[in-house]
């Protein structure tokens, strides 16, 4: 209640910008004119009518599928850079750390980038610019993840969460992908800590919302952990230990090595079993994944529903994204001429 | 207003549209509204007209870059014809491309330039280290040997010193740290960095910005550590420069890496030359190139929302307009298609008759727009309704005066006012981004007469600054003896209007001259006593009586409307229970207030009954004689009042039962019809309407080649008016019930709350004088009461404070809240007794709203 009442004390304007923002996301008559377009010039007139404005007007004719996500991401970035700048502790605190999973990947790109003996300086412009920080160019330097620690990430937020990952000896492909799962682990289970810690309704909320990456990210690597050599043991290390599933769930997902048995573990849940049943791997179903998405939008836009907490900054990034990669989608399938899978997006609203 | 339907041309459409965009007295509608934006039929043009408005955007932000000036067109340019699209696409494509050029060229030699120099400052650097090392070759170089000495073990001194090797570059000053200390990490502390700042601001080839830049040299041994530190370099965007060892090359390259630099800036300035003539010859017509693009893009816009009918080969619009403008706009019609050439079809212009309610349209100048805005802000007017603008004009600043009665204040409001009246033209375009500004300046001429008003009124109330003036001189002469005004146990005495008998002789004196003070208060009120009190009375008496006046004016204007929308039965039904009710209690009320300021003199004025506690038994129809103060006035007040009474009890019920039951009797009555029958009736109802418009055309002299008779719009009507038709039927009656209900509730209790709503006139005007008074009391009769040289210096002092607070509180701030309750005033208390406000504005389609508007920054 005392914090109810001091929330917008601090708080309440990035609260207010955000909502803004959010009102700003494409509904769902957007997307279905979206999808009549012919052109991607079409998109961009159609585009202009939108919360977007003139966010394409000064680029150039013909439009790329690639221009438009730069944009995208550059208006997302910018909006949420502006959020960070607005803000206060703890709230502050809160947006950085959702900047670290994206440090995570970049790392990971840059990594596996390196491996494929790719230049950095074609690699540094993929990278995610929320997830940047000034020693990631120097990457390159480390061959083993012990270096990687050492000279690298021991100066960023991510250097606690390394210290698992140390260990390993070569930075291959698939120690690459453990690293990733593993950091990643530590980050959802640190940043669930730290939205307990905050308490409230944000706690309320995030933990919802971090418990079921959680579980997504223990539902993927099973899956795709299937004939790649990972013993058990090694896949159980893996999964994120804040989710719904721990700790019954994850026994049973450490055990299985089919994905019959995922979904049989998956149908002791009831939130998981109505995805596992509505998706399918023939064509024309939905994919799991795309299922976990709306799972997930969901869940971002039940966020909204509720006041004096962080959980719609998180929610509003998510279903930023979410859109992004719609826009993306569409953008796609109207540039390459493909347009019978055109409605395979996501609906926000 | 009237909705015509336009037949153009193909050809001369657009020419046509070009000139009704000129003359800006027509309102499109979309006749595509299903249609999605990129599926009409001129999106194309609209597409390449963006295109164009990017490249003009790209060389405006060129030209802004240079700081060049832009020149404003004097003229308004024509919009021009669709081939000269072409020639100005082609232009543009030039220019833009010929700019880009130059740029991709300046950044190629910039970046070049700035790598020189960055290798100018690097060498100099460098060599400034290096001749530091051989001036003291036990100090750095020794350091780094005894570090060495421990790592690897006994391989000694300067001579191996001297192989090690080195990296040179430079790093934007803020990454050194970083950089410093991963290198400190990767390579085990066996490397080192010397670093020195270049003074200079280099400029980033990205961003255009000059950042701080930091040369460093790394030394360190062995193959590996240069590997890894050459990585490090690249992962933190440092440039690296070779630096060759032998300090006789060194020097050799810095006179090459000068004379080098010396031609690049010979180039450069040669392309920034020559980038200056391109951007000079664009900015002297980029302003009319921008306007020309937006009137083409605002043609092909109006021409997406029109039917294209293909059987009859011609665009068919439809638009409101005025039906006093209809000869403009043929003719314009006729011009366009007159300057489209091949068009031996003329455009047609055809009025078409509608169900539907046109859009409101007011003529205005900027003397009437602030007033007009404050009436929309309420709501638009429904259309050929009542506009309450012109009674707002007058009444809006006299009860704002009002409240702000100071003639003092009233002249800093309305000079301030007059100079932007007067200097209209150049303040025009200046802080049109300030929001507050735009408001103070659109709102000018209202503020003009508020103060002057205001001007008016204090001097009735004889205040300014809080003090009277006494110009015609008082009509009281204070006449006491000494004896009086000396004794000890009174502190104030009472002039009487009647002889004052001199105690103890027989002399009287008269103190009042008889005559009262011709305009206003008299000043003798300054320093008496009861000044308020008596203020009071006549500004609480004024109050009320301004605003039943006013109330009873609203009342009046709502039996126009409904003459004007010929709704008989409103007038008997609505208006004559209001008037009654207004007159019989309100206007009763006046009646008492005259009479008992003409019949209570000085003498009885003490007995004379209390107005409030009449009006309370008035109600209350009783008639008690004690206290003295609920006396009657008159004799036969008690039947005269009663029978008021009755007569506005009566209008409650009348104007509660009427109007449903009209309804309910009209309603059976339709329904004995047949519907055949009611389709007559409605045509010929129809048709009278017809001729009323006509009338009311003819009466403006205008004639009118009008088609009244076209079968495809009668179609549309009879389908509209069975539409309409099923509709009303289906109105539930509890709704009319519920909603004249309300609507009689409102009036009535209305009535009596508003009256007292009016009160904020006098408490506001009380608050107003009370303030400044306070304020002169307060902070200037400091300075004003002390006497000599210190009084002088202390008034000096005293008066900046007290002329901001004037200025702040009791002009702005004071100002801005009797102006909401003045609006306040007319939007509740006036305009509800008349004014409905459901319309929509005319927003014509023209190219100088469209070219006023603010362009959006971004």
């Amino acid at each position: 209640m005392k914090d109810d009442l001091f929330f917008n004390l601090d708080h309440g304007y990035a609260e207010g910008l955000c909502r803004g923002f959010k009102s700003g996301i494409l509904k769902a008559s957007d997307y279905h004119n979206l999808v009549q377009c012919e052109t991607l010039e079409d998109l961009r007139l159609h585009l202009q009518s939108t919360d977007y404005g003139n966010f394409l007007a000064n680029e150039a004719s013909p439009l790329t599928v690639n221009v438009i996500d730069d944009r995208l991401r550059e208006k997302l970035v910018q909006e949420f850079q502006h959020l960070r700048n607005v803000s206060y502790q703890p709230l502050s605190t809160f947006l950085d750390y959702i900047t670290y999973a994206y440090m995570i990947d970049n790392i990971v790109l840059l990594i596996t980038g390196t491996l494929h003996q790719r230049a950095i300086g074609d690699l540094l412009p993929r990278c995610h610019p929320l997830g940047s920080f000034e020693q990631l160019g120097a990457i390159t330097v480390a061959d083993t993840p012990a270096q990687l620690y050492t000279a690298v990430l021991v100066d960023t937020p991510l250097a606690p969460y390394f210290i698992d990952c140390i260990s390993e000896h070569d930075l291959d492909e698939l120690n690459v992908e453990i690293i990733r799962s593993t950091l990643y682990k530590a980050y959802l289970e640190d940043f669930y800590n730290f939205c307990k810690t905050l308490g409230g309704i944000t706690a309320e909320v995030m933990c919802e919302i971090l418990a079921f990456e959680a579980d997504r990210r223990a539902f993927m690597i099973t899956i795709n952990s299937f004939d790649t050599g990972l013993t058990q043991d090694e896949r159980a290390k893996l999964y994120p230990t804040c989710g719904h599933l721990n700790p019954d769930g994850l026994q049973e997902l450490r055990r299985t090595d089919s994905y019959d048995g995922v979904r049989d573990v998956a149908a002791r849940y009831p939130q998981y079993k109505v995805l596992f049943e509505g998706s399918g791997t023939n064509t024309g179903d939905k994919t799991i994944e795309d299922k976990f998405f709306e799972y997930e939008v969901k869940l971002n836009m039940n966020a909204f529903l509720r006041q004096f907490h962080f959980g719609i900054f998180y929610a509003y990034l998510k279903l930023k994204e979410q859109e992004n990669r719609n826009i993306i989608w569409i953008a796609e399938c109207i540039a390459q001429k493909h347009r019978t899978r055109i409605d395979n997006y996501i609906p926000i609203f | 207003m009237t909705l015509c339907q336009l037949f153009l041309q193909p050809d001369a459409a657009y020419a046509c549209i070009s000139e009704l965009g000129e003359l800006g007295i027509v309102q499109f509608r979309d006749l595509n509204p299903n249609v999605n934006s990129f599926q009409r039929k001129f999106v194309n043009e609209v597409r390449r007209c963006e295109e164009m408005e990017r490249k003009l955007r790209f060389l405006e932000t060129e030209i802004k870059k240079d700081e060049l000036p832009i020149y404003d067109p004097e003229d308004n340019p024509d919009a021009p014809k669709p081939r000269e699209m072409i020639d100005l696409e082609a232009t543009f494509e030039k220019l833009d491309h010929e700019l880009k050029e130059i740029n991709t060229n300046a950044d190629a030699l910039l970046r070049n330039f700035n790598e020189l120099t960055e290798l100018k400052h690097n060498l100099q650097m460098t060599q400034g280290f290096f001749d530091e090392a051989q001036a003291h070759p036990v100090g750095v170089l020794e350091d780094m040997a005894g570090e060495r000495e421990i790592e690897l073990g006994g391989q000694t001194t300067a001579t191996a010193g001297m192989k090690l090797g080195f990296i040179t570059g430079v790093i934007p000053r803020e990454r050194m740290v970083t950089f410093e200390r991963m290198l400190w990490r990767v390579c085990r502390g066996n490397v080192f960095v010397k670093q020195a700042d270049i003074p200079d601001l280099i400029e980033d080839p990205l961003t255009g910005e000059k950042v701080h830049k930091t040369v460093f040299v790394v030394f360190f041994q062995g193959e590996q550590l240069k590997n890894r530190v050459q990585k490090i370099c690249e992962g933190f965007r440092a440039n690296i420069y070779p630096c060759p060892e032998n300090p006789h090359e060194r020097r050799e390259l810095a006179m090459g890496v000068m004379t080098r630099l010396d031609d690049l800036t010979v180039v450069l300035s040669q392309t920034q030359d020559h980038r200056q003539r391109v951007l000079a010859a664009t900015s002297r017509n980029l302003r009319t190139w921008q306007i020309k693009v937006k009137k083409i893009k605002a043609i092909y816009h109006t021409m997406n929302m029109f039917n294209n009918d293909v059987a009859r080969k011609c665009f068919i619009a439809e638009c409101w307009a005025p039906v006093s403008e209809l000869d403009r706009i043929q003719l314009a019609l006729r011009k366009g298609s007159e300057a489209s050439g091949g068009g031996t079809v003329s455009s047609v212009l055809n009025r078409m008759i509608t169900r539907e309610q046109p859009p409101t349209h007011h003529k205005l100048n900027k003397f009437t727009q602030g007033f007009q805005n404050l009436v929309d802000a309420y709501g638009v007017a429904t259309y050929r309704e009542i506009n309450p603008m012109p009674f707002v004009l007058i009444t809006f600043p006299f009860l704002f005066a009002v409240m702000f009665g100071d003639a003092g204040h009233g002249l800093i409001v309305s000079v301030f006012a007059l100079w932007m009246v007067i200097k209209e033209r150049s303040l025009k375009d200046k802080w049109r981004t300030q929001e507050v500004w735009t408001i103070f300046f659109g709102g000018r001429y209202i503020i003009l007469l508020m103060g002057l008003f205001s001007i008016y009124t204090g001097l009735i109330y004889n205040d300014v600054f809080s003090k009277s003036l006494n110009i015609f001189g008082s009509s009281w002469r204070v006449k006491f003896g000494d004896e009086i005004l000396n004794r000890r146990d009174i502190d104030t005495v009472q002039l009487e209007p009647t002889p004052y008998n001199y105690s103890g002789t027989r002399e009287y004196q008269q103190m009042y001259s008889g005559t009262p003070y011709p305009f206003g208060l008299d000043p003798i009120w300054q320093v008496s006593e009861n000044k308020i009190t008596f203020t009071n009375s006549v500004k609480m008496k004024f109050a009320i009586i301004i605003g039943i006046i006013q109330m009873g004016f609203g009342v009046f204007l709502s039996l126009w409307n409904h003459l004007h929308f010929n709704h008989r039965y409103a007038i008997y039904l609505e208006f004559l229970p209001q008037i009654i009710f207004l007159a019989c209690i309100f206007f009763y009320l006046i009646i008492l207030i005259f009479y008992k300021w003409t019949h209570f003199d000085g003498l009885v004025s003490t007995q004379a009954p209390s107005l409030l506690i009449q009006l309370i038994n008035m109600i209350l129809l009783s008639y008690p004689t004690e206290p003295e103060s609920s006396r009657t006035f008159y004799s036969g007040q008690r039947g005269v009042q009663t029978a008021l009474i009755i007569f506005a009890v009566i209008c409650i019920p009348w104007m509660l039962l009427g109007k449903p039951i009209y309804r309910i009797i009209m309603n059976k009555r339709r329904a004995n019809y047949s519907t055949v029958t009611n389709h007559t009736e409605n045509a010929e109802h129809e048709i009278d309407e017809q001729t009323h418009e006509n009338e009311s055309t003819k009466k403006r002299g205008v004639v009118l080649d009008v088609d009244l008779r076209d079968t495809d719009t009668d179609d549309i009507l009879d389908d509209d008016h069975l539409h309409q038709q099923h509709h009303q039927t289906e109105v539930e009656m509890s709704e009319v019930w519920v909603e004249q209900g309300i609507h009689t509730i409102e009036y009535f209790l209305g009535c009596i709350s508003h009256t007292a709503s009016y009160l904020r006139l006098w408490a506001l005007s009380l608050a107003h004088a009370q303030l400044s008074e306070v304020l002169w009391q307060m902070v200037l009769h400091i300075g004003l009461s002390t006497n000599g040289y210190a009084g002088s210096i202390l008034t000096f002092l005293v008066f900046m404070p007290w002329s901001c607070l004037t200025v702040f509180i009791l002009l702005l701030m004071e100002g801005l809240s009797a102006f909401l309750h003045a609006l306040r005033l007319h939007w509740v208390e006036f305009q509800s007794k008349f004014y409905k406000g459901e319309g929509y504005p005319f927003i014509p389609f023209s190219f100088r709203l469209l070219l006023d508007e603010v362009p959006i920054e971004g």
